[in-house]
């Protein structure tokens, strides 16, 4: 009896199971396949653009702080442009 | 034959030993190429005998050359599309965040620009 069964199970297991998984990782895999041409020019240009736009940002950062240093904390804290006008008022008018 | 793409396998012959897939390999993901050529060799050595050379066969055949068009990209590109091709979901994931990023610092110098002619009208008005 198992002289005939173990070669029924190992050719079932070679000629139906292996290709079965193959098949089935191959089909996963395909699914799974994600950028399409489209999309990787989509992100190549998004890329480029992210990086001149953070260039641009760079220049325009450096420009101000140049002309005024503290021009962040004026910019995120409202309160402090009151101080900030105590402060900067008589040398303006001084000049 | 569609334009290059930059997430598909491709031979590296300029770095090549023998074919170019473990330099090609190396390019695709940002690994060393010599850790490569040597994790190869060990795999054969350490019993995958025919296999790996099989692989390696398999893999020449069936991949095509490195287009001249991705071939000089800056390290920077190279960089990116390494990440591209690990994780497209994290790439995009990233680009957006940049996107936010730079929203957020605009958004400052838009404050800075409106909150300083506000200042300045007042500083006029009280000079009057």
């Amino acid at each position: 009896m198992e002289d005939i069964l173990l070669p029924i199970i190992i050719v079932g297991m070679l000629f139906v199971g292996l290709p079965w998984v193959i098949l089935h990782h191959i089909t996963r895999w395909k699914s799974q396949a994600t950028l399409t041409a489209e999309d990787e020019n989509l992100l190549d240009e998004l890329h480029e653009l992210a990086r001149r736009l953070d260039e641009r940002l760079c220049t325009i950062e450096r420009i101000m702080t140049a002309e005024n240093p503290n021009w962040r904390s004026v910019a995120c804290d409202p309160a402090s442009i009151g101080i900030e006008d105590i402060t900067a008022r008589p040398e303006r008018i001084g000049k | 034959m569609s334009a290059p793409r930059h997430t598909k396998f491709y031979l590296d012959r300029q770095n090549r030993k023998w074919l170019g897939v473990c330099a090609g390999l190396a390019d695709y993901t940002g690994m060393d190429v010599t850790l490569v050529r040597i994790g190869v060799v060990v795999l054969t050595l350490m019993g995958g005998f025919p296999w790996t050379l099989i692989a390696y066969w398999i893999t020449a055949w069936m991949a095509s050359d490195k287009p001249a068009e991705l071939a000089d990209e800056t390290p920077e590109q190279a960089k990116f599309w390494r990440g591209v091709r690990t994780s497209p979901k994290r790439t995009v994931r990233d680009v957006r965040s940049r996107f936010r990023d730079m929203n957020r610092r605009l958004a400052d110098i838009e404050a800075y620009y409106t909150s300083s002619n506000s200042r300045l009208a007042r500083e006029i008005e009280q000079l009057r």
